[in-house]
């Protein structure tokens, strides 16, 4: 079918044909990883505001319902009045000091449950606040410090996890792998070419010299096979010098012995090049890839340590929880800003996703990388371990 | 990584060893080649499980040597605080006496009222109101090293010293990848079995319905053999079996923590997408502020009794063996969620392939016919005829 679709089109214009097909590219492109980015960016403000509004509704639904919530300060209050009115010798100044901590424990305990249970709805599911919780769950991060406390909110999120969740998995995916191509693409315009000019033809020489390697083996082979013969029919001249030897061989013996020298010649320059070249393909990409990962996490260490006040240690630990997609929420970006300045949150907000959106493709790349290099590595140990095994059998 | 090498070793070395001794006798090799089977299974599938739960075990004593070293300044100053909110309420009541109510309760409100705020503040900065021994317990250390290896992050507990955040990130890095091997492992192994039971099933079903349709098939072996290598798991097979292991942990976890219903399928469904907002975690009920939320909303109504002890006092009780099996929902769901991953992309591949064939049929179809309508007849006629 294809055939018959590729002699249709060529009947056709073929330049436009090509234009046509560059465009599609094109598009496919634009979808594959732009298309994507926004698609992420769009589906985590439109989840920003369904739960926003879920959650203020469901909160103002829940308020009108529910008569005025007890007052925590009165009912400790009225205890503590009743204490002091039951107890009215005021000689007995420890009882009553103890009575009335044990009471205030209470009352603190309940202070505290109180502002764990719902610490100011409205700043909590400002759009910011959801943007960050939204994003959240699609990355699976999950700090918890915002999370729903309506029915309708939890259901609609296990939805929006569902299908979210997938969507940003392609996203890792799909920009891990873009940012893995230029990366080395980059690494090996820039770092290979530094090091030494001509990638191209020191390519060229070792695949020449792969090529030669094969056939010098396969003389080598050949070779031995004929002194074999030629032992079995004259110890003497074998055990005689090799120039000796040499005369006697026929004219493809000579041929590989020539390749052997020319080999020989070659040797030192040629393989301390490739070994160069093999550490600089191998093992430099998997430390460049933990440097990468350690430069960004520290680079977002000294971000929010500036922000947050926060230290470097804890700047560090918060950016590698996060983008290990841990997410403990006990250290959480915004927080103190939110109530200091209006403007300052929004920015913080707008960088802090972004770093997060970044960080995760940026560790997928690295990741990407890695596997590269480690599934390289084991296969040339398994070589390794194969063939030292065969050579002491 | 170094369970791979050193199980690539092995093999080499029994591979090397079996060659050696290949000519004396075939029954012996035959033995051999089991155990070495044996063996291999046991270091990829079972040594990867028992690896997990020894590293686990490891992290959750280490947390607890460090994080019990913690010392919270707060707590001193909370209790010195209670005091003196103690010592003016005395001071007031010495005062007004109990005879002006209106002034003294003035008075007291103002105190009660500075206190809170001082609390409050307190709290947002992180104070929880247990020693580190409280909360450090060996079950919650354990549950706390699960949520790191697995990226499930409640954060219901959370290291505080220096040293306890650094060997959280140094345990972080050694022990994801560790968990994403057991997650490849886990998934393939569960993958392949559940596919070799749905395979039988569906072979049995299927001879028992149109027998007489699969003795023809039979009858050239080929075309059995064909059709079994064919089947697919499809997809919903794979949702059922999710979604009946989420509605088991929210019946199990909604009786034993007495949540509703709702808020368990919550958890569970958080818990395994690895989201982990940590606002409802089980098993360690007596760890966090955050926990007497989902206690205390239940025993609100009598507010009486203490719901904090009365619901430690049930807790700590059966704690344990709640933890354990806790333990092992969370992993061997975390296999299932990647046996679900493995399976639903092979079918999700097969029905891509099969809907890009689709439109790509459809799309000559309507390419052709276009170019019939617009009067280029010979193109029509080649291409359908």
């Amino acid at each position: 079918m294809s055939s018959r679709r590729s002699s249709f089109r060529k009947r056709q214009k073929p330049p436009f044909e090509r234009f046509k097909d560059r465009c599609r590219q094109f598009t496919a492109f634009m979808f594959s990883n732009v298309g994507i980015i926004l698609l992420v960016i769009i589906y985590t403000i439109g989840g920003a505001f369904i739960f926003q509004a879920i959650e203020l509704f469901e909160y103002e639904r829940f308020n009108k319902h529910k008569t005025i919530k007890p007052n925590i300060t009165a009912k400790c209050l009225q205890k503590i009045w009743d204490i002091t009115v039951q107890n009215i010798s005021f000689f007995d100044n420890i009882y009553y000091k103890e009575r009335v901590n044990e009471i205030l424990l209470e009352f603190q305990r309940e202070v505290a449950h109180e502002n764990l249970i719902d610490p100011d709805i409205d700043k909590q599911w400002s759009f910011s606040g959801a943007f960050l919780y939204s994003l959240t769950v699609i990355t699976t991060i999950g700090y918890g410090n915002i999370s729903p406390k309506s029915d309708w909110g939890k259901l609609v999120t296990i939805l929006y996890a569902i299908i979210g969740m997938p969507l940003f998995l392609l996203y890792l995916s799909n920009i891990g792998d873009v940012l893995a191509k230029s990366f080395k693409w980059i690494y090996s315009k820039v770092c290979l070419c530094r090091i030494c000019p001509g990638v191209a033809r020191r390519r060229i020489i070792r695949e020449r010299r792969k090529l030669r390697q094969l056939a010098m083996s396969k003389a080598l082979q050949d070779m031995e096979s004929r002194r074999y013969t030629s032992s079995s029919s004259d110890s003497r001249s074998s055990n005689s010098s090799s120039s000796s030897y040499y005369s006697e061989e026929t004219e493809t013996s000579t041929q590989s012995m020539s390749a052997l020298e020319n080999f020989e010649e070659e040797n030192d320059s040629d393989i301390e090049r490739e070994i160069r070249m093999n550490t600089d393909e191998i093992t430099v990409p998997l430390m460049v890839c933990v440097v990468i990962m350690i430069s960004y996490i520290l680079a977002g260490a000294i971000l929010f340590s500036r922000w947050e006040e926060w230290g470097y240690l804890d700047g560090s630990y918060f950016c590698f929880i996060s983008l290990s997609s841990i997410g403990f929420g006990d250290l959480v970006p915004g927080e103190r800003v939110i109530t200091a300045d209006k403007d300052k949150v929004e920015v913080s907000f707008i960088l802090c996703a972004v770093y997060l959106l970044l960080g995760m493709a940026l560790i997928a790349m690295c990741f990407n990388l890695m596997q590269e290099q480690v599934i390289h590595n084991v296969r040339a140990i398994k070589r390794a371990f194969k063939s030292c095994f065969g050579c002491r059998r | 990584m170094s369970k791979s090498m050193r199980n690539s070793r092995h093999n080499s070395r029994a591979e090397s060893s079996n060659s050696s001794s290949s000519p004396s006798n075939p029954p012996r090799k035959r033995v051999k080649r089991c155990c070495r089977n044996f063996v291999t299974f046991m270091c990829t599938q079972v040594g990867v499980g028992a690896l997990i739960v020894l590293y686990a075990i490891f992290g959750a004593l280490s947390f607890m040597h460090i994080e019990r070293k913690y010392v919270d300044e707060n707590t001193a100053y909370v209790s010195e605080l209670r005091h003196n909110c103690a010592e003016k309420m005395w001071n007031i009541t010495e005062k007004f006496n109990t005879f002006d109510r209106s002034e003294w309760q003035n008075n007291t409100l103002d105190i009660l009222q500075q206190y809170q705020t001082e609390i409050a503040t307190l709290i947002k900065n992180g104070y929880v109101g247990r020693t580190p021994e409280q909360i450090w317990s060996f079950p919650a250390a354990l549950m706390f090293c699960l949520s790191v290896i697995t990226m499930i992050g409640y954060g219901n507990m959370v290291p505080r010293t220096p040293w306890g955040k650094g060997f959280t990130v140094i345990y972080a890095t050694f022990g994801i990848p560790l968990y994403i091997l057991y997650f490849l492992n886990m998934g393939k192994v569960l993958a392949r079995s559940f596919k070799f039971l749905y395979r039988s099933l569906h072979e049995c079903a299927q001879e028992r319905n149109k027998y007489e349709s699969r003795l023809d098939a039979l009858e050239n072996g080929s075309l059995g053999a064909l059709q079994r290598k064919k089947i697919i798991v499809p997809s919903t097979a794979c949702l059922w079996v999710i979604i009946s292991y989420i509605i088991t942990g929210t019946i199990m976890f909604a009786n034993w923590e007495k949540w509703s219903f709702l808020n368990s399928f919550y958890f569970c469904m958080t818990s395994l997408c690895k989201i982990g907002f940590g606002d409802f975690v089980p098993g360690a009920s007596l760890i966090t502020a955050a926990d007497i939320d989902a206690a205390s909303l239940k025993i609100k109504e009598d507010a009486s009794a203490d719901p904090e002890d009365l619901f430690n006092m049930q807790l700590i009780t059966d704690q344990n063996s709640k933890l354990a099996i806790n333990f092992f929902y969370m992993l061997i769901g975390m296999g299932l969620v990647s046996m679900c991953y493995n399976l639903m992309r092979e079918a999700v591949r097969m029905k891509i392939k099969e809907i890009k064939e689709d439109t790509k049929l459809c799309l000559e179809d309507t390419r052709a016919r276009f170019m019939g309508c617009c009067g280029t007849r010979e193109y029509y006629d080649e291409d359908y005829y």
